[in-house]
């Protein structure tokens, strides 16, 4: 696919709200998805990954915004955009009473597949999830939780959809099949896009191209992982694992750089060495200037050295935590109030 | 109408192997063989002016009560329950023809159990040919009679039951509330059974309203024209509305649960 295709946004959300009774769940969030992206929503619960994903796949519908899926209003012609998108519910509700193959036949003919095609279509979605034919023929309601997740995403493979929308796809899944999800994802890159929500950061970090973090129905931030990085992670964070004493390293290395901090140094058991961790805020340019030098310098004597770059779990934390310590249980704004109320016995004075 | 007909194969399908229809289908078959057996045992005794088939038909419509439950209530409260629901509507699927396909399913098995029952006098004929005859069991036009007003009246039956099952999530309330729906309709049609009324000069509201109504309050003395094999248009098309009111009012409920 060449890069003018995959610009082309194959969702388009505008200004998208929804509300449940009193918590409004979805505060006008806007986003684009390229074309064969693979984006990873992150958020709390209660954020509105759900609700978003669930107005995206046409089950429900939202009170206000615009949303196209592959450049068709899901407003006008939702039963369209159903036919372009594969969608796995949370917990993946299945009939229990049914054959794998009874069930995967029966969606196929929803979605409007029939004959060679459609028989086609269910051997290659079996092959992707790595269902066998002795697994096809059992019924649902005996399948373990991984098989049946597995079923789910065979279900929304079937149609050829452009979009695939898995909501927390790998819950339950055990490392084994958690990989062969990501693997299935990796297989079709680019020719799919995929929406993947999830709370095992791990996982979104090493499969999605970008991000987008959700908190109380709002997008606080979005971007690839390397944008995160930078938006929400001002320091870098390096080690250094040396046998010279610690007023030499951090004497050098505040030549270089006058700003570096030296944060903690712990001893590397056995080696008689130590592994310091200093952060700078000059970025990782800076640390890699200080290394050259180290290196450099004779009198020291360098082992390892390593940029710790921050993970997903430190961004979401940091993206999250304003939003919630600014927002009630009803995902309202908290009032702040006036001091003089918070003590009644001076109030009343 | 996209997928209705997929709909309707995998309900059907659905009734089919589940323990459940067979159970109640089962008990209701052999309460209904029982008493249509006293029946005709009785037959001579009794001042029954309708053909003795006729007595099959008021069964099955009476024991409908019993058995529409076991066959609608599944329908949307499990769906529902289980979030299956949920997957359904993201395929391209229209709520009507979903509608649709629950109710036919669901209307075709009623109609099946009532062939079944049908066989009773059937296999009477078979084994007693000149008793069958006396009983007037040769006569097709009641056979044919008594089929469209149970298939009518059917049609309704489980468009209610459709309707129940699209309100909760729980399959027993919806069991309950189809039951209950029902036994109100058979009251009323009990109550007003071999009450005349003229429907030539509808000029009043009450007139209006019994026309409207007509097989509801009426349907019982009606019948007895269907037992003899005079065919009621007018019941029929009001079966026929009511269960589109019926149909269409689960499909507003399942269009709600977007909201």
């Amino acid at each position: 696919m060449n890069a003018e295709a995959k610009r082309l946004p194959i969702v388009d959300v505008i200004n998208l709200r929804k509300r449940y009774g009193l918590v409004q769940a979805l505060k006008g969030i806007s986003f684009s998805i390229g074309n064969g992206e693979i984006v990873g929503f992150l958020g709390p619960n209660g954020a509105g990954k759900s609700t978003t994903l669930r107005i995206l796949s046409g089950i429900i519908a939202a009170d206000s915004g615009e949303a196209k899926v592959c450049g068709v209003d899901l407003a006008e012609e939702e039963g369209e955009v159903r036919k372009h998108i594969g969608f796995l519910a949370e917990n993946n509700p299945l009939p229990e009473d049914l054959r794998v193959i009874e069930y995967l036949n029966f969606r196929a003919n929803l979605k409007g597949l029939a004959g060679s095609r459609k028989r086609e279509r269910i051997r290659l979605a079996l092959d992707a999830c790595d269902l066998e034919r002795r697994i096809s023929e059992r019924k649902i309601g005996n399948l373990s939780k991984g098989f049946r997740q597995r079923v789910g995403i065979a279900d929304a493979l079937l149609a050829e959809p452009r979009l695939v929308i898995l909501d927390e796809p790998t819950i339950g899944l055990d490392p084994r099949q958690s990989a062969i999800t990501r693997k299935m994802m990796e297989r079709l890159r680019g020719d799919v896009s995929f929406i993947l929500s999830s709370h095992i950061l791990s996982e979104v970090e090493a499969c999605c191209d970008r991000m987008i973090i959700l908190s109380h129905g709002q997008i606080v931030a979005e971007g690839t992982m390397h944008d995160l990085q930078k938006m929400f992670i001002n320091k870098t964070v390096f080690e250094i694992v040396s046998s010279n004493r610690r007023i030499d390293l951090h004497r050098a290395v505040r030549q270089i750089d006058q700003n570096c901090e030296l944060l903690y140094d712990d001893p590397v058991e056995i080696s008689k060495k130590s592994r310091y961790t200093f952060s700078t805020t000059e970025g990782e340019g800076k640390a890699e200037e200080i290394l050259r030098a180290l290196v450099q310098n004779e009198l020291l004597s360098i082992s390892e050295f390593q940029i710790s770059r921050p993970d997903l779990e430190t961004i979401f934390l940091r993206a999250t935590k304003k939003n919630w310590e600014n927002q009630d249980y009803l995902g309202r704004r908290k009032i702040s109030r006036p001091k003089l109320l918070d003590s009644p016995s001076i109030h009343l004075k | 109408m996209s997928g209705y007909w997929h709909i309707f194969r995998h309900e059907l399908f659905g009734l089919f192997i589940s323990p459940a229809t067979y159970v109640a289908s089962f008990y209701f078959l052999a309460l209904l063989g029982i008493g249509f057996n006293f029946f005709i045992e009785g037959f001579a005794r009794t001042d029954w002016i309708l053909p003795p088939l006729s007595s099959l038909i008021v069964g099955l419509t009476f024991g409908a009560p019993a058995l529409v439950p076991f066959l609608t209530m599944r329908s949307f409260a499990e769906e529902r329950r289980l979030g299956t629901l949920e997957t359904l509507m993201s395929a391209p699927v229209d709520p009507f023809a979903l509608v649709l396909g629950k109710w036919s399913a669901s209307l075709i098995f009623f109609i099946l159990i009532c062939m079944l029952a049908f066989c009773f006098p059937l296999l009477l004929w078979l084994g007693f040919p000149d008793q069958a005859i006396s009983l007037g069991f040769n006569q097709v036009e009641h056979w044919v009679g008594g089929f469209i007003f149970l298939s009518a009246f059917g049609a309704s039956f489980t468009a209610v039951g459709i309707f129940s099952s699209s309100l909760t999530k729980n399959q027993m309330v919806a069991g309950m509330l189809t039951f209950t729906l029902l036994t109100l309709y058979l009251a009323v049609m009990a109550f007003n059974f071999g009450e005349y009324r003229d429907f030539g000069s509808p000029e009043g509201l009450d007139e209006f309203i019994d026309i409207c109504l007509g097989s509801l309050n009426q349907g019982l003395s009606k019948a007895q024209h269907f037992a003899v094999g005079i065919i009621d248009v007018s019941t029929v098309l009001h079966q026929i509305v009511l269960s589109l009111l019926f149909l269409t009012l689960a499909t507003l409920k399942i269009e709600r649960l977007k909201h």
